[in-house]
């Protein structure tokens, strides 16, 4: 899905990706230019500045350089390949975070990937959103500060207390969609795909085709945004859920 | 065939020889038994008698002597008593035999006889009390004439028995060669292409209707299995082609002329709805696939099944209750055991999911872990239509749908792959009736790779 956003899209909350500056640089490592050049046509439009490079070994070099904000490393590259890289620059302390990308997608490979000092890992082929809601998530690593309170905008979460209160408002809820509201609000104003809520909510690695996630979304909705209240748990078409403060 | 042959060859000559081997031993036991034993008896004979004659007066003694020289007819009896200075006093002994020890034991020799050259005789020379010299004797020649008997016999049977054995083995693997003939007369036509054909069987039981068996057993697998790679090949190119039809269609009216941009976008958009459901396929069967050639056991742990179990349900509880159903979780024995905690939540998972979808509004979906024999069972109970028992082996078969689950999404792969997790694991996975609805069960217990055994399967 890599058609970009086009302005008043049905009045849908708009991916905070877009609204990503300039000063984001992305190094792609990627041999197969077709879909390179695709990537780096969607990444662009997303408002980061991608650089290229199709082989294992000059990629290596470059990932070495710096000033980098993340790196998408294809598994199976000409020259060196895409872990024999991550794991070069973890052992030179290069802390850039890593998007492994590969065309096996099994779990193996998964966990292959992220021992090898990757930080997330995205199966080929991949929609479009999914690949810019972890590179989101990648680079605004998440809320895990020591506050035992987490806040946006009316919304409070309690995490000692296991209380939620909506402007004042009690809100019940079941331990599951606790742990779910605890992971939205961690993460403001970042879409989440359903593959990823399924993986870090309920670790679970495998894709259903039935829609677990948006019943456990729509459940938490119906108590979070009551009638009368502006909507806090938004649907992005297309891409997965995003909870954000009222405008 | 050249292989029949030789086998008759084979068989033919073991026979022989193992017969003439036989006849061998069995003459070699007699010619022991005369030439060793009876050649033995004589020895003790004739030193018993000496020891006894020795023993008499000396009156008594010349008596016995000559009372033996009259009772011997054939001559076969030699006896004399000699004065100490070697003079013969009585007997048929005109002197000492020249080599014989006097020491009262038996000694072999030969003596000239008048007219017939020499023969063999058992001599013990005794010396008595008074200084005299007692010599007897005892003609083996007969014994000899025996042993030359024995020999030839041995000599003129071993020709007819290695004859005799040569035709009985011929005779014995003409059985064999034809029930050999036959067997490679039927896997000739198989492996030409007759995948139907069948080595026939004797019905005796015997060894080559437990091969033929065998191999019959082997002809069904790789014929079910030629089948389902046939049939899968089918369906992969049907479940492809049709959401790949529906995006070229989709592609091709979105550029229509006159489309305005907004229908070329909801043409694109569900041009990719199709194409994921067309990869959706492809992901399924290569995980089928992956997790078939069993790379990853090496990700086994310590799995708690309960935990798994109230996860699924957790994880399935809204969805349940969406579509109306009680989702009931029953654990009544908790386990752990040696497994992939990924793939047993995702085959768990499927066997909920397909519960949920079959299952009308108002019914129960129960989710349950017992102990049956020992054996951690996790339970997936529904009270949907259940599964007709012709269909419950190839619901697990790929891309398999009965008429009524069409209507239901899916791409027909989830308990192949649910299938393919618990043969990975060596569970087993049995689905029975509720009466109503339908029960799935996963014994989790590692079993013994199923054997190629025609009566374990039958």
């Amino acid at each position: 899905m890599s058609f970009v956003p086009a302005a008043g899209d049905k009045g849908e909350a708009k991916p905070a990706a877009t609204a990503a500056g300039p000063e984001i640089r992305i190094l792609l490592i990627e041999d197969d230019g077709e879909i390179a050049e695709e990537i780096i046509d969607d990444l662009t439009d997303r408002g980061y500045e991608v650089i290229h490079v199709a082989d294992g070994v000059q990629g290596l070099e470059r990932a070495r350089g710096g000033d980098l904000s993340l790196l998408i490393v294809d598994r199976l590259l000409p020259g060196l390949d895409g872990l024999a890289i991550l794991e070069t620059l973890r052992r030179e302390k290069v802390p850039t975070p890593a998007l492994v990308l590969s065309a096996l997608g099994d779990v193996d490979d998964r966990v292959s990937g992220l021992k090898a000092g990757g930080d997330d890992y995205l199966a080929k082929p991949f929609a479009f959103v999914e690949l810019a809601a972890r590179i989101e998530a990648l680079l605004r690593r998440p809320v895990l500060g020591r506050e035992t309170v987490l806040r946006v905008g009316p919304l409070e979460l309690d995490l000692v207390d296991r209380t939620v209160f909506r402007a004042g408002r009690a809100i019940e809820l079941l331990p599951r969609e606790f742990k779910l509201l605890e992971y939205l609000m961690r993460r403001p104003g970042q879409v989440m795909t359903r593959a990823m809520l399924l993986g870090d909510v309920w670790n679970y690695r495998f894709v259903t085709v039935t829609n677990l996630v948006d019943v456990h979304i729509g459940k938490l909705r119906r108590k979070i945004d009551g009638p009368d209240e502006p909507q806090m748990i938004h649907t992005i078409r297309g891409a997965g859920f995003m909870l954000s403060a009222p405008q | 065939m050249r292989g029949g042959r030789h086998a008759g060859v084979r068989l033919a000559l073991t026979a022989a020889v193992t017969f003439s081997l036989f006849t061998s031993l069995l003459f070699g036991f007699i010619y022991w038994r005369t030439a060793v034993v009876e050649l033995r008896r004589v020895d003790n004979g004739v030193e018993r008698d000496a020891r006894a004659l020795a023993e008499s007066t000396p009156e008594g003694l010349l008596r016995s002597i000559r009372i033996r020289m009259a009772a011997d007819f054939h001559r076969i009896t030699f006896a004399a008593v000699l004065d100490a200075d070697g003079r013969p006093l009585e007997g048929n002994l005109e002197r000492l035999p020249p080599g014989l020890t006097v020491d009262g034991q038996a000694h072999r020799t030969e003596m000239a006889v008048p007219g017939a050259g020499t023969e063999d005789v058992v001599m013990v020379g005794r010396r008595l009390t008074d200084g005299r010299l007692l010599v007897l004797g005892r003609s083996i020649d007969s014994l000899a004439n025996l042993h030359a008997a024995l020999i030839r016999a041995l000599e003129l049977a071993i020709l007819p028995a290695v004859l005799l054995s040569l035709v009985a083995g011929a005779v014995m693997s003409r059985p064999l060669q034809s029930q050999i003939r036959a067997i490679q007369l039927a896997t000739r036509r198989i492996i030409q292409g007759d995948l139907s054909g069948r080595l026939a069987l004797s019905g005796s039981g015997d060894q080559f209707d437990r091969l033929a068996s065998s191999v019959n057993f082997m002809l069904d697998e790789i014929a079910r299995l030629l089948h389902q790679a046939q049939s899968t090949a089918d369906n992969i190119a049907h479940d492809l082609r049709t959401p790949l039809t529906r995006v070229r269609t989709h592609l091709e009216r979105g550029r229509a002329p006159g489309k305005t941009h907004a229908d070329l976008q909801e043409a694109v958009d569900r041009a990719i709805v199709g194409l994921d459901q067309a990869l959706r396929v492809i992901t399924a069967l290569l995980r089928i696939g992956h997790v078939e050639r069993g790379h990853r056991r090496a990700n086994f742990v310590a799995v708690d099944l309960g935990t798994v179990v109230t996860e699924i349900a957790d994880l399935f509880e809204p969805f349940a209750e969406e579509k109306g159903l009680r989702l009931r979780v029953d654990i009544a024995a908790p386990a752990s055991i040696h497994g992939d905690r990924d793939l047993l939540c995702e085959a768990v998972a499927n066997l909920v999911d397909n519960a949920v979808k079959f299952t009308p509004s108002g019914g129960t979906v129960t989710l349950g872990l017992h102990r049956r024999d020992g054996v951690p069972v996790i339970v997936v109970a529904d009270t949907g239509p259940g599964i007709p028992v012709e269909e419950r082996a190839a619901v697990m078969g790929r891309f398999y749908r009965s008429d009524m689950s069409r209507q239901v999404e899916g791409c027909g792969l989830g308990l192949s792959l649910v299938d393919a997790i618990v043969t990975l694991h060596g569970f087993r996975l049995a689905i029975g009736d509720g009466h109503p609805g339908c029960v799935v069960e996963m014994a989790c217990a590692a079993a013994p790779v199923r054997a190629l055994d025609p009566a374990a399967s039958h």
